[in-house]
Protein backbone atom coordinates (compact mmCIF):
# COMPACT_ATOMS: atom_id res chain seq x y z
CA UNK A 1 0.00 0.00 0.00
CA UNK A 2 1.40 3.29 -1.13
CA UNK A 3 1.43 5.38 2.62
CA UNK A 4 1.85 8.56 -0.15
CA UNK A 5 -1.64 8.51 -1.06
CA UNK A 6 -2.70 9.60 3.04
CA UNK A 7 -0.64 12.76 2.53
CA UNK A 8 -3.34 13.46 -0.13
CA UNK A 9 -4.55 17.21 0.60
CA UNK A 10 -8.25 15.90 0.29
CA UNK A 11 -7.61 13.06 2.64
CA UNK A 12 -5.79 15.12 4.99
CA UNK A 13 -8.61 17.61 4.77
CA UNK A 14 -10.72 15.11 5.89
CA UNK A 15 -8.89 13.81 8.87
CA UNK A 16 -8.90 17.66 9.42
CA UNK A 17 -12.77 17.44 10.03
CA UNK A 18 -12.82 14.45 11.90
CA UNK A 19 -10.50 15.74 14.31
CA UNK A 20 -12.31 19.04 14.33
CA UNK A 21 -15.05 17.23 15.72
CA UNK A 22 -13.14 14.93 18.30
CA UNK A 23 -11.52 18.48 19.84
CA UNK A 24 -14.98 19.83 19.55
CA UNK A 25 -13.90 22.64 18.03
CA UNK A 26 -16.65 25.35 17.56
CA UNK A 27 -16.66 25.39 13.35
CA UNK A 28 -19.45 24.59 11.65
CA UNK A 29 -20.18 25.04 8.43
CA UNK A 30 -23.55 26.18 5.89
CA UNK A 31 -25.95 23.43 6.83
CA UNK A 32 -26.16 23.01 2.95
CA UNK A 33 -22.63 23.33 1.78
CA UNK A 34 -21.50 19.73 1.53
CA UNK A 35 -24.63 19.32 -0.55
CA UNK A 36 -23.77 22.68 -2.71
CA UNK A 37 -20.19 20.90 -3.28
CA UNK A 38 -21.73 18.00 -4.00
CA UNK A 39 -23.53 19.33 -6.92
CA UNK A 40 -20.84 21.44 -8.19
CA UNK A 41 -18.42 18.27 -7.74
CA UNK A 42 -20.99 16.23 -10.08
CA UNK A 43 -21.52 18.73 -12.19
CA UNK A 44 -17.36 19.29 -13.18
CA UNK A 45 -16.58 15.65 -13.30
CA UNK A 46 -20.12 15.14 -15.59
CA UNK A 47 -18.85 17.91 -18.22
CA UNK A 48 -15.04 17.02 -17.80
CA UNK A 49 -16.53 12.89 -18.22
CA UNK A 50 -19.22 13.94 -21.26
CA UNK A 51 -16.46 15.35 -23.15
CA UNK A 52 -14.05 12.75 -22.98
CA UNK A 53 -17.18 9.91 -23.58
CA UNK A 54 -18.21 12.16 -26.89
CA UNK A 55 -14.87 10.25 -28.38
CA UNK A 56 -15.54 6.92 -26.43
CA UNK A 57 -16.24 3.53 -27.87
CA UNK A 58 -20.30 2.77 -27.91
CA UNK A 59 -19.93 -0.63 -27.08
CA UNK A 60 -18.02 -0.17 -24.33
CA UNK A 61 -20.16 2.02 -22.79
CA UNK A 62 -23.14 -0.30 -22.91
CA UNK A 63 -21.02 -2.97 -21.90
CA UNK A 64 -19.97 -0.50 -18.96
CA UNK A 65 -23.73 0.05 -18.35
CA UNK A 66 -24.76 -3.42 -18.66
CA UNK A 67 -22.12 -4.58 -15.73
CA UNK A 68 -22.72 -1.16 -13.38
CA UNK A 69 -26.58 -2.75 -13.78
CA UNK A 70 -25.58 -6.37 -12.38
CA UNK A 71 -23.05 -4.70 -9.67
CA UNK A 72 -26.21 -2.03 -8.53
CA UNK A 73 -28.47 -5.78 -8.16
CA UNK A 74 -26.01 -7.81 -7.10
CA UNK A 75 -23.90 -6.36 -4.50
CA UNK A 76 -27.49 -5.27 -2.06
CA UNK A 77 -28.23 -9.17 -2.41
CA UNK A 78 -24.68 -10.48 -1.28
CA UNK A 79 -25.04 -7.61 1.42
CA UNK A 80 -28.52 -8.72 2.73
CA UNK A 81 -27.99 -12.43 2.82
CA UNK A 82 -24.33 -11.78 4.95
CA UNK A 83 -26.68 -9.28 7.35
CA UNK A 84 -29.31 -12.16 7.72
CA UNK A 85 -26.68 -14.86 8.05
CA UNK A 86 -25.56 -12.39 11.41
CA UNK A 87 -28.95 -13.01 12.78
CA UNK A 88 -27.95 -9.27 14.07
CA UNK A 89 -30.60 -7.20 12.89
CA UNK A 90 -34.19 -7.57 11.78
CA UNK A 91 -34.78 -8.45 7.84
CA UNK A 92 -35.98 -4.67 7.22
CA UNK A 93 -33.31 -3.20 8.70
CA UNK A 94 -31.06 -5.83 6.86
CA UNK A 95 -32.69 -4.53 3.25
CA UNK A 96 -32.37 -1.22 4.32
CA UNK A 97 -28.74 -1.63 4.75
CA UNK A 98 -27.84 -3.22 1.74
CA UNK A 99 -29.31 -1.15 -0.48
CA UNK A 100 -27.11 1.72 0.88
CA UNK A 101 -24.43 -0.79 -0.21
CA UNK A 102 -25.59 -1.72 -3.80
CA UNK A 103 -25.85 2.32 -4.58
CA UNK A 104 -22.70 4.37 -4.88
CA UNK A 105 -20.81 7.71 -2.57
CA UNK A 106 -19.80 9.99 -5.33
CA UNK A 107 -17.62 11.72 -2.45
CA UNK A 108 -15.20 8.40 -2.31
CA UNK A 109 -15.06 8.20 -6.40
CA UNK A 110 -13.73 11.77 -6.76
CA UNK A 111 -11.29 10.81 -3.97
CA UNK A 112 -10.33 7.93 -6.39
CA UNK A 113 -10.11 10.53 -8.90
CA UNK A 114 -8.13 12.89 -6.73
CA UNK A 115 -5.75 9.86 -5.66
CA UNK A 116 -4.91 8.80 -9.57
CA UNK A 117 -4.22 12.24 -10.35
CA UNK A 118 -1.95 12.70 -8.05
CA UNK A 119 0.09 9.24 -9.05
CA UNK A 120 -0.67 10.63 -13.17
CA UNK A 121 -2.21 7.19 -13.61
CA UNK A 122 -4.36 7.14 -16.54
CA UNK A 123 -8.23 5.97 -16.40
CA UNK A 124 -10.96 4.92 -18.80
CA UNK A 125 -13.72 7.60 -18.34
CA UNK A 126 -16.95 5.06 -18.80
CA UNK A 127 -16.64 4.08 -14.67
CA UNK A 128 -18.37 7.60 -14.69
CA UNK A 129 -21.20 6.02 -16.83
CA UNK A 130 -21.49 3.39 -14.64
CA UNK A 131 -21.46 5.99 -11.51
CA UNK A 132 -24.66 7.73 -12.95
CA UNK A 133 -26.25 4.24 -13.50
CA UNK A 134 -25.47 2.84 -9.81
CA UNK A 135 -27.09 5.37 -8.27
CA UNK A 136 -31.01 3.64 -8.27
CA UNK A 137 -30.92 0.11 -8.88
CA UNK A 138 -30.00 -1.04 -5.42
CA UNK A 139 -32.90 1.76 -4.18
CA UNK A 140 -35.42 -0.94 -6.24
CA UNK A 141 -33.60 -4.07 -4.70
CA UNK A 142 -34.35 -2.76 -1.41
CA UNK A 143 -37.92 -1.92 -2.03
CA UNK A 144 -38.05 -5.26 -3.14
CA UNK A 145 -36.28 -6.77 -0.22
CA UNK A 146 -37.89 -5.04 2.27
CA UNK A 147 -41.41 -6.31 0.52
CA UNK A 148 -40.36 -10.16 0.94
CA UNK A 149 -39.29 -9.47 4.60
CA UNK A 150 -42.32 -8.06 5.76
CA UNK A 151 -44.05 -11.03 4.19
CA UNK A 152 -41.37 -13.35 5.86
CA UNK A 153 -42.35 -11.19 9.34
CA UNK A 154 -45.66 -11.16 8.65
CA UNK A 155 -45.62 -15.08 8.13
CA UNK A 156 -43.49 -15.77 11.13
CA UNK A 157 -46.39 -14.05 13.50
CA UNK A 158 -48.96 -16.45 12.46
CA UNK A 159 -49.93 -14.99 8.59
CA UNK A 160 -51.19 -11.83 10.31
CA UNK A 161 -52.23 -9.64 7.20
CA UNK A 162 -49.69 -6.39 6.78
CA UNK A 163 -51.75 -3.30 7.13
CA UNK A 164 -51.83 -1.51 3.71
CA UNK A 165 -52.54 1.69 3.10
CA UNK A 166 -54.76 2.35 0.00
CA UNK A 167 -51.92 4.23 -1.66
CA UNK A 168 -49.15 1.77 -0.98
CA UNK A 169 -48.67 0.69 -4.65
CA UNK A 170 -48.68 4.40 -5.62
CA UNK A 171 -46.23 4.51 -2.92
CA UNK A 172 -43.93 2.40 -4.77
CA UNK A 173 -44.23 3.94 -8.26
CA UNK A 174 -43.66 7.33 -6.79
CA UNK A 175 -40.76 5.40 -4.99
CA UNK A 176 -39.46 4.17 -8.54
CA UNK A 177 -39.71 8.23 -10.16
CA UNK A 178 -37.40 9.57 -7.12
CA UNK A 179 -34.99 6.47 -7.77
CA UNK A 180 -34.21 7.31 -10.84
CA UNK A 181 -34.45 10.53 -11.08
CA UNK A 182 -32.77 11.98 -7.53
CA UNK A 183 -31.18 14.97 -8.01
CA UNK A 184 -27.33 13.57 -8.30
CA UNK A 185 -28.41 11.46 -11.41
CA UNK A 186 -30.14 14.63 -13.04
CA UNK A 187 -27.12 16.71 -12.31
CA UNK A 188 -24.53 14.19 -13.67
CA UNK A 189 -26.19 12.64 -16.31
CA UNK A 190 -27.43 16.15 -17.24
CA UNK A 191 -23.39 17.31 -17.45
CA UNK A 192 -22.38 13.93 -18.99
CA UNK A 193 -24.71 15.31 -21.52
CA UNK A 194 -24.19 18.96 -21.76
CA UNK A 195 -19.94 18.20 -21.87
CA UNK A 196 -20.31 15.86 -24.67
CA UNK A 197 -22.73 17.84 -27.56
CA UNK A 198 -21.33 22.11 -26.08
CA UNK A 199 -18.61 23.25 -28.60
CA UNK A 200 -14.73 22.59 -27.76
CA UNK A 201 -14.32 26.59 -27.08
CA UNK A 202 -17.09 27.14 -24.94
CA UNK A 203 -15.81 24.15 -22.51
CA UNK A 204 -12.18 25.55 -23.08
CA UNK A 205 -13.60 28.52 -21.79
CA UNK A 206 -15.12 26.80 -18.76
CA UNK A 207 -11.49 25.11 -17.80
CA UNK A 208 -10.92 27.19 -14.74
CA UNK A 209 -14.52 26.29 -13.38
CA UNK A 210 -14.05 22.36 -14.05
CA UNK A 211 -10.18 21.59 -14.25
CA UNK A 212 -8.51 24.30 -12.01
CA UNK A 213 -10.90 24.86 -8.81
CA UNK A 214 -11.93 20.92 -8.93
CA UNK A 215 -9.36 19.85 -6.06
CA UNK A 216 -10.02 22.92 -3.99
CA UNK A 217 -13.45 22.32 -3.86
CA UNK A 218 -12.79 18.45 -3.62
CA UNK A 219 -10.73 19.56 0.13
CA UNK A 220 -13.62 21.57 1.42
CA UNK A 221 -16.07 19.18 0.74
CA UNK A 222 -14.18 16.29 2.40
CA UNK A 223 -13.48 18.73 5.32
CA UNK A 224 -17.21 19.09 6.16
CA UNK A 225 -17.77 15.09 5.17
CA UNK A 226 -14.70 14.38 7.53
CA UNK A 227 -17.09 16.39 10.41
CA UNK A 228 -19.82 14.49 9.08
CA UNK A 229 -18.59 11.21 9.25
CA UNK A 230 -17.17 12.10 12.89
CA UNK A 231 -20.34 12.96 13.80
CA UNK A 232 -21.38 9.62 13.16
CA UNK A 233 -18.77 7.32 14.78
CA UNK A 234 -20.51 9.02 18.13
CA UNK A 235 -23.15 6.29 17.03
CA UNK A 236 -20.61 3.06 17.28
CA UNK A 237 -21.56 2.02 20.37
CA UNK A 238 -25.20 1.63 19.02
CA UNK A 239 -24.51 -0.01 15.80
CA UNK A 240 -22.74 -3.27 17.96
CA UNK A 241 -19.63 -4.71 16.75
CA UNK A 242 -20.84 -7.01 14.15
CA UNK A 243 -22.26 -4.00 12.20
CA UNK A 244 -19.34 -2.31 12.16
CA UNK A 245 -17.65 -5.07 11.02
CA UNK A 246 -20.21 -5.69 8.01
CA UNK A 247 -18.80 -1.99 7.32
CA UNK A 248 -15.40 -2.59 6.72
CA UNK A 249 -15.65 -6.21 5.20
CA UNK A 250 -19.04 -5.46 2.56
CA UNK A 251 -16.63 -2.58 0.65
CA UNK A 252 -13.62 -4.89 0.60
CA UNK A 253 -16.64 -7.67 -0.80
CA UNK A 254 -17.71 -5.28 -3.53
CA UNK A 255 -14.61 -3.66 -3.99
CA UNK A 256 -12.41 -7.30 -5.03
CA UNK A 257 -15.85 -8.10 -7.03
CA UNK A 258 -15.57 -4.24 -8.59
CA UNK A 259 -12.16 -4.27 -9.53
CA UNK A 260 -12.58 -8.04 -10.92
CA UNK A 261 -15.26 -6.90 -12.97
CA UNK A 262 -13.40 -3.59 -14.26
CA UNK A 263 -10.06 -5.87 -14.85
CA UNK A 264 -11.46 -9.10 -16.55
CA UNK A 265 -14.91 -8.38 -17.97
CA UNK A 266 -14.26 -4.40 -19.14
CA UNK A 267 -10.66 -4.65 -20.05
CA UNK A 268 -9.87 -1.84 -17.57
CA UNK A 269 -6.62 -0.42 -17.35
CA UNK A 270 -5.65 -0.11 -13.74
CA UNK A 271 -6.66 3.26 -13.03
CA UNK A 272 -10.03 1.99 -14.64
CA UNK A 273 -9.97 -1.01 -12.76
CA UNK A 274 -9.92 0.89 -9.49
CA UNK A 275 -12.48 3.18 -10.43
CA UNK A 276 -15.10 0.55 -10.68
CA UNK A 277 -13.77 -1.61 -7.28
CA UNK A 278 -14.63 2.18 -5.59
CA UNK A 279 -17.89 1.78 -6.80
CA UNK A 280 -18.34 -1.21 -5.85
CA UNK A 281 -16.71 -1.00 -2.46
CA UNK A 282 -18.86 2.49 -1.67
CA UNK A 283 -22.37 2.86 -0.04
CA UNK A 284 -24.20 5.86 -0.74
CA UNK A 285 -25.18 8.54 2.03
CA UNK A 286 -27.06 11.24 -0.39
CA UNK A 287 -29.56 9.20 -2.34
CA UNK A 288 -30.53 6.15 -0.36
CA UNK A 289 -30.87 7.43 3.10
CA UNK A 290 -34.32 9.70 1.95
CA UNK A 291 -35.35 6.89 -0.30
CA UNK A 292 -35.28 4.00 2.46
CA UNK A 293 -36.40 6.73 5.53
CA UNK A 294 -40.09 6.66 3.26
CA UNK A 295 -40.27 3.36 2.03
CA UNK A 296 -38.66 0.92 4.95
CA UNK A 297 -39.99 2.97 7.88
CA UNK A 298 -39.67 0.54 9.98
CA UNK A 299 -35.47 -0.03 9.46
CA UNK A 300 -33.74 2.29 12.05
CA UNK A 301 -31.90 5.10 10.38
CA UNK A 302 -28.93 5.08 12.73
CA UNK A 303 -27.93 1.47 11.55
CA UNK A 304 -27.44 2.74 7.97
CA UNK A 305 -26.57 6.34 8.22
CA UNK A 306 -23.49 4.99 11.22
CA UNK A 307 -22.60 2.80 8.25
CA UNK A 308 -22.18 4.20 5.33
CA UNK A 309 -21.41 7.62 6.43
CA UNK A 310 -19.49 6.99 9.63
CA UNK A 311 -17.53 3.52 8.85
CA UNK A 312 -17.66 2.44 4.88
CA UNK A 313 -17.08 6.08 3.86
CA UNK A 314 -13.81 6.99 6.39
CA UNK A 315 -12.31 3.12 5.29
CA UNK A 316 -12.71 3.52 1.64
CA UNK A 317 -11.11 7.19 1.50
CA UNK A 318 -8.65 6.73 4.33
CA UNK A 319 -7.40 2.79 3.29
CA UNK A 320 -9.88 1.42 0.63
CA UNK A 321 -8.85 3.35 -2.11
CA UNK A 322 -5.35 2.68 -1.95
CA UNK A 323 -6.59 -1.17 -1.40
CA UNK A 324 -8.45 -0.74 -4.43
CA UNK A 325 -5.54 -0.20 -6.36
CA UNK A 326 -3.10 -2.74 -4.91
CA UNK A 327 -6.02 -5.11 -6.18
CA UNK A 328 -6.27 -3.59 -9.68
CA UNK A 329 -2.38 -3.82 -10.36
CA UNK A 330 -2.63 -7.52 -9.31
CA UNK A 331 -5.58 -7.96 -11.48
CA UNK A 332 -4.85 -5.78 -14.69
CA UNK A 333 -2.07 -7.98 -16.44
CA UNK B 1 -59.56 46.06 21.37
CA UNK B 2 -58.94 43.31 18.71
CA UNK B 3 -60.85 40.45 18.72
CA UNK B 4 -59.27 36.67 19.23
CA UNK B 5 -60.78 33.28 17.85
CA UNK B 6 -59.81 30.00 18.86
CA UNK B 7 -57.84 27.65 16.52
CA UNK B 8 -55.51 24.63 16.93
CA UNK B 9 -52.28 24.33 15.81
CA UNK B 10 -50.88 21.13 14.65
CA UNK B 11 -46.72 21.05 15.62
CA UNK B 12 -45.41 18.01 13.76
CA UNK B 13 -42.01 17.27 13.94
CA UNK B 14 -40.31 14.62 11.01
CA UNK B 15 -37.64 13.78 8.94
CA UNK B 16 -37.48 15.79 5.56
CA UNK B 17 -38.14 12.91 3.38
CA UNK B 18 -42.06 12.85 4.57
CA UNK B 19 -42.65 17.03 3.64
CA UNK B 20 -43.83 16.13 -0.15
CA UNK B 21 -46.30 13.00 1.97
CA UNK B 22 -47.18 15.75 4.12
CA UNK B 23 -47.95 18.70 1.71
CA UNK B 24 -49.60 16.59 -0.31
CA UNK B 25 -51.92 14.62 2.35
CA UNK B 26 -52.64 19.00 3.50
CA UNK B 27 -53.82 19.54 0.16
CA UNK B 28 -56.19 16.36 -0.23
CA UNK B 29 -57.72 16.98 3.78
CA UNK B 30 -57.82 20.66 2.94
CA UNK B 31 -55.97 23.15 5.58
CA UNK B 32 -55.70 27.13 4.51
CA UNK B 33 -51.55 26.43 4.53
CA UNK B 34 -48.70 25.28 6.52
CA UNK B 35 -45.05 26.51 7.65
CA UNK B 36 -42.21 23.85 7.37
CA UNK B 37 -38.91 24.94 9.15
CA UNK B 38 -35.96 23.12 9.12
CA UNK B 39 -35.08 21.54 12.81
CA UNK B 40 -31.85 19.27 14.67
CA UNK B 41 -32.60 17.42 17.65
CA UNK B 42 -32.49 14.18 19.26
CA UNK B 43 -34.43 11.61 20.19
CA UNK B 44 -34.93 8.38 22.10
CA UNK B 45 -34.23 6.19 19.19
CA UNK B 46 -31.01 8.17 18.83
CA UNK B 47 -31.10 9.17 15.40
CA UNK B 48 -30.88 13.18 14.49
CA UNK B 49 -30.30 15.36 12.06
CA UNK B 50 -27.16 16.26 10.37
CA UNK B 51 -25.43 19.78 9.81
CA UNK B 52 -24.43 18.61 6.78
CA UNK B 53 -28.12 19.30 5.09
CA UNK B 54 -28.04 15.00 4.61
CA UNK B 55 -31.09 13.57 6.73
CA UNK B 56 -32.24 16.88 7.69
CA UNK B 57 -35.12 17.49 10.05
CA UNK B 58 -38.48 19.45 9.95
CA UNK B 59 -40.85 21.53 11.88
CA UNK B 60 -44.42 21.90 10.53
CA UNK B 61 -46.70 23.81 11.23
CA UNK B 62 -50.48 23.85 10.41
CA UNK B 63 -53.48 25.96 12.36
CA UNK B 64 -56.83 24.80 11.46
CA UNK B 65 -60.24 24.70 12.90
CA UNK B 66 -60.64 21.75 15.39
CA UNK B 67 -63.23 20.38 12.90
CA UNK B 68 -61.11 19.61 10.41
CA UNK B 69 -58.20 17.92 12.41
CA UNK B 70 -59.35 14.42 13.27
CA UNK B 71 -59.01 13.00 9.68
CA UNK B 72 -55.30 14.74 9.48
CA UNK B 73 -54.71 13.29 12.69
CA UNK B 74 -55.64 9.61 11.41
CA UNK B 75 -54.06 10.21 8.36
CA UNK B 76 -51.10 10.78 10.35
CA UNK B 77 -51.26 7.98 12.76
CA UNK B 78 -51.62 5.89 9.77
CA UNK B 79 -48.22 7.28 9.06
CA UNK B 80 -46.78 6.42 12.51
CA UNK B 81 -48.36 2.66 12.44
CA UNK B 82 -46.07 2.13 9.06
CA UNK B 83 -43.26 2.90 10.96
CA UNK B 84 -42.54 6.43 10.01
CA UNK B 85 -40.80 8.46 12.92
CA UNK B 86 -43.45 11.81 13.90
CA UNK B 87 -43.89 13.82 16.80
CA UNK B 88 -47.06 15.11 16.83
CA UNK B 89 -48.44 17.78 19.04
CA UNK B 90 -51.45 20.29 19.17
CA UNK B 91 -52.39 23.30 20.87
CA UNK B 92 -54.86 25.69 21.51
CA UNK B 93 -53.86 29.06 19.81
CA UNK B 94 -56.07 32.06 18.91
CA UNK B 95 -55.85 34.46 15.83
CA UNK B 96 -56.99 37.52 14.49
CA UNK B 97 -58.37 36.68 10.98
CA UNK B 98 -60.70 33.48 11.66
CA UNK B 99 -61.96 33.51 8.16
CA UNK B 100 -58.48 32.73 6.63
CA UNK B 101 -58.46 29.42 8.39
CA UNK B 102 -61.42 28.22 6.49
CA UNK B 103 -60.20 28.36 3.42
CA UNK B 104 -58.31 25.72 1.78
CA UNK B 105 -55.02 25.79 -0.40
CA UNK B 106 -55.94 24.90 -4.53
Amino acid sequence: MNLSSLLLPAVLFFALGVIARLIKSDLRFPPDLAKVLSIYLLMAIGLHGGYELAKADIAIAFQSIIWALILGFALPIIGYLALVATRKVSPLDAAAISAHYGSVSAGTFLTAIAYLDNLSIQYETYPLIMLAVMESPAIVVGLLLAAKARHTLAAREGGVKIAKDSGEKGDFKDMLRDAFTNGSVVVLIGSMIIGAIAEPSGMDKLKPFIDDIFMGVLCLFLFDMGMVAARRIGDFKQVGIVLAAFGVVMPLVGGVIGVYVGANMLDFSVGGAMLVGVLGASASYIAVPPAMRLAVPEANPSFYLTLSLGITFPFNVIIGIPLYHGLAKAMVL
Amino acid sequence: MVSLYAEKLLNIICNDSLEEKLVCMFKKYGVSGYTILTARGEGPSGHFSDMSGFDANIVVKVILPESRMQVILESIERKIKKGHHLTVYISDVQVITPDKFEKTIR
